[in-house]
């Protein structure tokens, strides 16, 4: 008996593990920013920017592109998926492309340069991590360990605790 | 053959005076050790550690009556502070200023504090074993009451009401034209002159001292030690012909008026008033001075009030100098958190020998 | 006939008195608010959707006579610090909501076993001991939140750190993970949003609750919530029941609270619990819950009052005296009130039945002693 709650117990703790690195795996959010911006100079070449790029994620349009412009897309996992509505150049006929991307695991906001990316370059000349900008705010952050309270002032303080 | 007897004393001691309490008390030493090499003033640190003791103490003393009685320790300290701000606030209205209406604050808190003490005295008779809860929440909720009624009185004097429509309290104001530093001020002694930063509140020394002395003579009448009968052994108690509920009736209404009295000593130290929800915060510092003290939930004498006092005010003004300057992170607030109430979750679960 | 009928209504008041005040008060303040229907009844249902949970988990330590558990906050604690993680790892949307749970249990546990012990120690005064654990629990999350993250709990993104370098800022942004239980499957009925998915959790943890006062653990349970005396002889195992009581409280509490925050979408990493334990024991006592005795009916009961209430009382405060604070203050006031009214009464009642049960000894022995 004692063995068998042991067991159960074991494979419990198994499981939940297992569900945990799961979620951490299928649950990892990624911020993608796409830049439709011409690459002057990559060993020699120039890729210039679409004339209009239409960005859809999941059947939702994100971003509509003009040159040098930016959009920004959010994405849960790492197989990301969009649909790609290119303009070429003024009075082109826009071509459909879909493109699947496999985004690595450890970078939050991830920057693609489109006409690089669709010309087929390696990673390095469309791939590059967005870093937020630190907000160097003052610190005015009101801190429990300060002033005269006894550490429980806001015993009362209902404003805001419930969402209201 | 010394030896053995010396080791059981120290055992003795070490169970008398609890772990908690002698870590305490072992950590404030080392503070004390501390603070002259951290470079902050020694004379200073005591200096605010004996302020802050002549504003609590009062505090802690109202603790002991209740507990004398077996009501357990008083979370309902709030009832009293609130009387006391009745008080001091409506003295003020009536537009006494300096020593004048420091005394009329106790004089008309003390009413109040009866009326109270007598109802929440009632309540507690009807639930007995029970009270430390209730009684918690009865300071709750009578606080947030209270809340409702600074709003609703109609206070006119201009330095006490809100600035700008006239109506309701403030949340805090100074005292200085009032009842502020009266009695520390009385035959205060400056070592100043003399080069050591040292101040000491003589008055607030001896109001505290001529208190506890009183409670002290009390504890020692015919019906303080039939306040002790009650709360050590109630069947007894009532078998000796002491009436149980009026005694415990009596303790509870003393307790409420020298939480009143408390608060106002509390004020005229810290020279300011600070209304609506501030009282929840007066609870916890005083049950927890006299648990350090060495009280336990059905056990309580002066010197307790006084170490316990001591302990907890020394370590609420030396911690966050020294500890900051030590490790240069202020964690003063969360020591004093973990402590205070760790203290009372300690003493809570202690066994207690007659747990009624 | 009639004098019965007459003894039954006054018999039904008596036991029922909160919720029918709470009736009354909420019938005078919902036309003084002049709030419109939709709005409340959209509020209403989002507050049920999201509190329901955390009131559920203290329906298991009133089962086991430990009576309102004011420890729970200790769980909300622990979903706190799993969504600190959660957030810094940047686990988004539902799964980030199920790690943020599998994180908290392992805290929750730890949380619940020693304040199972501390009560073991203090029979009879759980109440009051689970009150000051939540804040000495407080103490030990500012330790752990506000010193050692970021120090010795790794913390990579600067968005929720404090610039000094370590310590979690005062609010945590919620935004991957906000509403994202509540927009799942919701439905949208004439402007009122449905939050499907969260009541269908909730009925499945009132199954769970249903179900596990038939198993031998929740028969243990109420046995010892009746006597520990007798249950000890009938050879449960008390002290570890009470544990598991109070864990499994925790544990839950600690998933309430983590749905409660993604609906909010954000929190005050230092107070989003504090009131939590009030909120929850005010609304469920206001359901007709006493300390012994509560229902998961005691529960849907509760939050519709206590939050109709909450909504409206401000607005009514408004139109009555023309301040907001008193509303404000007057809601607090009423929830305080109430937890008191119900431990004044379930401390009355103990005390009845307990000098009741000394009178019938006495005259046993009285009895027994005549004869012999």
């Amino acid at each position: 008996m004692k063995g068998k709650t042991l067991i159960i117990r074991l494979a419990v703790l198994a499981v939940a593990a297992a569900l945990a690195a799961v979620m951490m795996v299928i649950g990892r959010g990624h911020t993608l920013y796409f830049d439709n911006k011409t690459i002057e100079d990559y060993q020699g070449q120039e890729y210039k920017a679409f004339e209009r790029v239409v960005v859809t994620v999941k059947g939702e349009e994100v971003a509509k592109l003009g040159k040098r412009e930016r959009g920004m897309a959010t994405w849960i996992g790492q197989d990301f998926k969009m649909v790609l509505e290119i303009t070429e150049k003024k009075g082109d006929e826009p071509r459909i492309e879909e493109i699947s991307i496999q985004l690595p695991y450890g970078v939050d906001g991830v920057v693609i340069n489109l006409p690089a990316y669709l010309a087929g370059l390696p990673e390095d000349a469309w791939f590059s991590e967005f870093v937020p900008m630190v907000e160097e705010e003052p610190s005015e952050e009101d801190l429990p360990g300060e002033g005269d309270g006894f550490g429980l002032e806001g015993d009362m303080g209902l404003e805001g605790d419930l969402g209201v | 053959m010394d030896a053995p007897a010396t080791a059981i004393a120290l055992q003795y001691w070490l169970k008398k005076m609890g772990y908690p309490r002698l870590i305490i008390a072992g950590f404030l030493l080392f503070l004390f050790i501390m603070a002259p090499i951290t470079g902050s003033d020694l004379p200073t640190q005591i200096t605010n550690v004996i302020n802050r003791f002549s504003w609590n103490a009062v505090l802690v003393l109202a603790m002991v009556p209740m507990i004398h009685s077996g009501c357990g320790l008083n979370f309902g300290i709030p009832l009293g502070v609130l009387a006391g701000l009745l008080g001091g606030t409506l003295a003020i209205e009536m537009g006494f200023t300096g020593t004048m209406s420091f005394l009329m604050a106790i004089v008309v808190s003390t009413p109040f504090a009866i009326l109270f003490g007598g109802g929440y005295g009632i309540l507690l008779n009807k639930i007995k074993g029970g009270e430390m809860m209730v009684a918690t929440y009865v300071g709750l909720s009578s606080v947030s009451f209270m809340c409702i009624m600074w709003l609703l009185i109609p206070y006119k004097n201009p330095s006490i009401v809100m600035a700008y429509t006239g109506v309701g309290l403030r949340n805090m104001f100074a005292l200085d034209s009032f009842y502020a530093k009266v009695l520390s001020n009385f035959a205060q002694i400056d070592l100043n002159p003399l080069g050591i930063n040292l101040v000491i509140p003589t008055g607030s020394l001896l109001f505290f001292a001529l208190l506890a002395l009183l409670m002290w003579a009390f504890l020692h009448t015919k019906t303080g030690t039939a306040m002790t009968a009650v709360g050590s052994n109630p069947t007894f108690a009532r078998a000796s012909g002491i009436d149980v509920d009026r005694i415990r009736m009596l303790s509870v209404i003393l307790s409420t008026w020298l939480g009143a009295v408390g608060v106002l000593v509390y004020q005229q130290g810290f020279g300011f008033v600070q209304l609506y929800t501030a009282p929840m915060n007066m609870t916890m510092p005083a049950v927890a001075a006299i648990l350090l003290g060495g009280a336990s939930v059905n056990k309580a004498s002066i010197p307790n009030v006084i170490i316990g006092t001591l302990l907890f005010q020394g370590l609420v003004t030396m911690t966050p100098t020294v500890i900051t300057a030590l490790i240069h992170t202020d964690v003063s607030e969360v020591i004093r958190i973990i402590v205070s109430n760790g203290m009372v979750v300690y003493a809570l679960t202690r066994k207690t020998e007659e747990s009624a | 006939m009639k004098l019965k009928k007459n003894f039954d209504v006054i018999e039904f008041l008596k036991n029922n008195l909160v919720p029918i005040m709470f009736i009354i008060i909420c019938a005078i303040c919902i036309p003084l608010s002049g709030l419109s229907p939709s709005y409340l009844l959209n509020e209403i249902v989002t507050r049920m959707g999201r509190n329901i949970f955390l009131i559920l988990s203290l329906l298991i330590p009133i089962m086991a006579g430990m009576g309102l558990n004011f420890g729970m906050t200790l769980g909300a604690m622990a979903g706190q610090i799993a969504l600190i993680f959660v957030t810094d790892w940047q686990i988004w949307g539902i799964p980030g909501v199920v790690l943020a749970m599998i994180l908290s249990v392992p805290l929750s546990v730890l949380f619940g076993l020693v304040c199972g012990k501390l009560m073991n120690m203090a029979k009879g005064r759980e109440m009051i001991v689970g009150y000051m654990m939540n804040y000495t629990g407080t103490g030990f999350y500012q330790l752990i939140v506000l010193y050692l993250m970021g120090l010795i709990i790794p913390i990579k993104h600067t968005s929720i750190r404090l610039p000094r370098g370590y310590g979690i800022r005062t609010t945590v942004n919620l935004t991957s993970l906000r509403q994202c239980l509540d927009n799942e499957f919701a439905i949208f009925f004439k402007g009122v949003k449905i939050p499907v998915l969260n009541f269908i959790i909730i009925a499945g943890l009132c199954l769970f609750v249903v179900w596990f006062r038939r198993t031998k653990l929740g028969q243990d349970m109420r046995a010892v919530g009746q006597d520990m005396g007798v249950a000890q002889a009938a050879g449960i195992n008390v002290d570890r029941t009470r544990i598991v009581a109070i864990i499994m409280s925790t544990v839950l509490a600690g998933f309430g609270q983590i749905i409660y925050l993604q609906n909010i979408g954000n929190f005050p990493t230092y107070t989003a619990h504090s009131q939590i334990g009030m909120f929850c024991i005010a609304a469920l006592l206001v359901g007709g819950a006493s300390v012994e005795k509560a229902s998961i009916g005691n529960v849907f009961l509760g939050v519709i009052l206590f939050h109709t209430m909450f909504i409206v009382a401000p607005k009514a405060g408004v139109t009555i005296t023309g301040d907001a604070m008193i509303g404000e203050y007057f809601r607090v006031f009423v929830s305080y009130g109430v937890i008191t009214l119900a431990l004044v009464m379930y401390e009355i009642k103990k005390r009845r039945s307990r000098s009741l049960g000394g009178a019938l000894l006495a005259q046993a022995q009285r009895e027994g002693g005549t004869q012999s």
